[in-house]
């Protein structure tokens, strides 16, 4: 079983590898935008929106998910 | 008797304000059932007409005849007469019987696809009913499903989208079911889980897009019994695997080349982006009510599958900007919202019911409000009697809208007026077909009939009418195209050599070459307009 707090861990997590996946395709030469483009903001934004999420459930603790 | 359960006395005002919720859910209902019986009535007419009333509906029923004569439809489609699928086979294998006994008729799939909406209809109520026990709630619940403007646009096609949702909706209430029973007595149920499994895989072979309704079960069942879903999901992921490389294996690789790479297709933002809009704008109590209730449980209970998969079908409706793809990816988070909203409001009138009558009366009328609201958001009709026409201007709506055809092939026409009224816009999805409309496709199968040869043509249905073959399948044709998967020497040869006798073009889908050919090969005929669209009919060009 799976707790709030494992799962906020879990949110978080993907949170950071969308961020850190999303500058390394730009290393890697993908994307046809200079800079942040629209659809890396957007990945950017619901990247941040469930970093978020996943650290309001740390406080939960051991409650099931 | 305790003091609790002695009936309370109420004064008269008490009880006129206690009836008064009643009718608000009445209303409701009245509403619902209302667009049930103009869902039917589409329905009916659609089972009525013999020709393509979507363009992709004809090559399905191509489909379900090769595999009714033991042949796959994933082919070479270099070569005469230049035809593959690029759907999985399961829907057309269930039609195959029908066919076997009545002949490549439109009305089979339609059928089947109705009423699949009707079983993914009822297995909402049922979800809505084995936690609230309400059956006024579990039937509006059931009823928004079909009440829907994009379930109503497609339910009745002879397309394999609805079928998948029913198998998802199926997977989902038996999975929850199943996990309930389990955690209430600690007895496990493999047999359960197995058909759960064999659901989804179903649904899979239905349609692709079902693989997120597999990560939402599995992401449930992980968040539930960790390891036991590791175990599930090896012999899972063996057995989808296995049958892919038999169909691959069977079909010399053009099973993978038609259902996955020619797949790959161009995705369009904007499409994407107005899709979302449009759908949050039509479905916004079903999907507020599902949101808020999934946030509630993900802080304040345990996440419910329900939940998970809203979520998950949310997020994967971005694919509906694919290229060719559309209103009907959103089916599946329609059918969460309509179960979460069940359960929602079960839960609030639960809550409401240990404390007050006006409470209850409060929280009811406020139900009866929002489930009122949501049909009227939903609004779509026919025109076509005085009667109806008088309704839907009594509702603040016009009684016909202006629509002008859709000419892809010829010059543009004048708006005319169309007796079908429907707040997701203007579409040529929803309008029942006519008298009219298959008068105009018997012509065009007439003007082909002329000829000897099966027609070069974007709808299947021409050819089928007259038995004849039908040449290639222009979307899945365009799709190997962009992927740089399909040779067209072959078809090009033809076409330059005027080997067919009539081309018929509806929205110009073929690769840019073929149409470049038909323009130099064949001129224009005919025009026939049928279902709001402008077929030219073409007859080969005299040559030097």
């Amino acid at each position: 079983m799976v707790t709030k707090r494992q799962l906020g861990i879990f949110f978080i997590a993907m949170a950071l590898l969308a961020i850190v996946g999303s500058f390394a395709y730009d290393l890697a030469g993908g994307g046809q935008f200079s800079g942040i483009g629209p659809a890396q903001r957007l990945a950017l934004i619901s990247a941040g929106l469930v970093g978020v999420v996943g650290l309001t459930l740390l406080p939960l603790g051991d409650r099931p998910a | 008797m305790s003091a609790q359960a002695m009936p309370q006395e109420r004064n008269p005002w008490q009880s006129i304000l206690s009836a008064l919720p009643w009718l608000l859910v009445g209303l409701a209902l009245l509403a619902f059932i209302g667009y049930l019986l103009i869902y039917l009535h589409y329905a009916w007419q659609l089972f009525h007409f013999p020709f393509d009333y979507d363009q992709g509906e004809g090559f399905e029923l191509v489909d379900t005849l090769m595999f009714s004569r033991g042949q796959w439809p994933y082919r070479d489609i270099d070569s005469y007469p230049f035809y593959s699928s690029n759907y999985p086979p399961l829907f057309h294998i269930m039609i195959v019987p029908l066919v076997w006994i009545f002949g490549p008729q439109y009305w089979t799939g339609r059928l089947l696809s109705f009423l699949g909406t009707l079983v993914t209809a009822g297995a909402i109520g049922y979800a809505v009913q084995r936690e609230g026990k309400r059956w006024w709630l579990s039937l509006l619940a059931g009823l928004a499903f079909t009440a829907s403007n994009y379930v109503y646009h497609v339910g009745p096609l002879f397309r394999q989208h609805m079928t998948m949702v029913m198998f998802e909706t199926l997977a989902a209430v038996l999975m929850t079911v199943t996990i309930d029973m389990e955690e209430a007595d600690g007895r496990k149920r493999p047999l359960q889980i197995a058909l759960v499994m064999l659901l989804l895989l179903a649904a899979g072979y239905t349609k692709q897009l079902a693989y997120a309704t597999v990560a939402a079960v599995f992401i449930f069942f992980f968040l539930r019994q960790t390891w036991r879903t590791v175990k599930w999901a090896i012999p899972f992921a063996i057995i989808t695997g296995l049958i892919f490389l038999w169909l691959d294996h069977s079909t010399n690789g053009s099973w993978m080349l038609n259902t996955i790479t020619a797949n790959i297709n161009p995705f369009v933002p904007g499409q994407a982006q107005g899709l979302y809009r449009q759908w949050f704008q039509l479905h916004i109590v079903l999907a507020m009510s599902a949101a808020f209730y999934a946030v509630y449980q993900l802080y304040f209970e345990r996440l419910s599958l329900y939940s998970i998969w809203f979520v998950v079908a949310i997020v994967n409706s971005v694919t509906a900007g694919k290229w060719g793809a559309g209103e009907s990816y959103f089916a599946t988070a329609i059918a969460a919202s309509c179960i979460l909203i069940g359960l929602a409001f079960n839960r609030l009138l639960d809550w409401s019911e240990l404390r007050s009558w006006a409470w209850k009366a409060a929280v009811t009328a406020l139900i009866g409000f929002l489930f009122l609201f949501q049909a009227n958001r939903f609004f779509h009709m026919p025109t076509h009697t005085p009667a109806l026409a008088a309704i839907a201007e009594a509702l603040g709506r016009p009684s016909f809208v202006s629509i002008a055809p859709q000419t892809s092939c010829s010059a543009p026409r004048d708006a005319e007026a169309i007796p079908y009224v429907d707040d997701a816009g203007v579409s040529l999805l929803g309008r029942p077909p006519t008298a009219a409309d298959s008068a105009a496709g018997r012509q065009i199968a007439a003007f082909i009939a002329e000829g000897e040869t099966a027609a070069f043509g974007e709808d299947a249905g021409f050819n089928l009418y007259l038995e004849r073959d039908v040449i290639t399948n222009p979307t899945q044709l365009l799709n190997l195209y962009n992927n740089n998967a399909v040779d067209l020497t072959e078809m090009l040869a033809m076409l330059d050599s005027q080997a067919f006798d009539t081309v018929v073009l509806r929205a110009q889908f073929y690769p840019p070459p073929v149409l470049d050919t038909i323009g130099q090969r064949y001129q224009t005929e005919e025009l026939v307009q049928m279902n709001g669209f402008v077929y030219c009919v073409m007859r080969p060009r005299l040559l030097d």
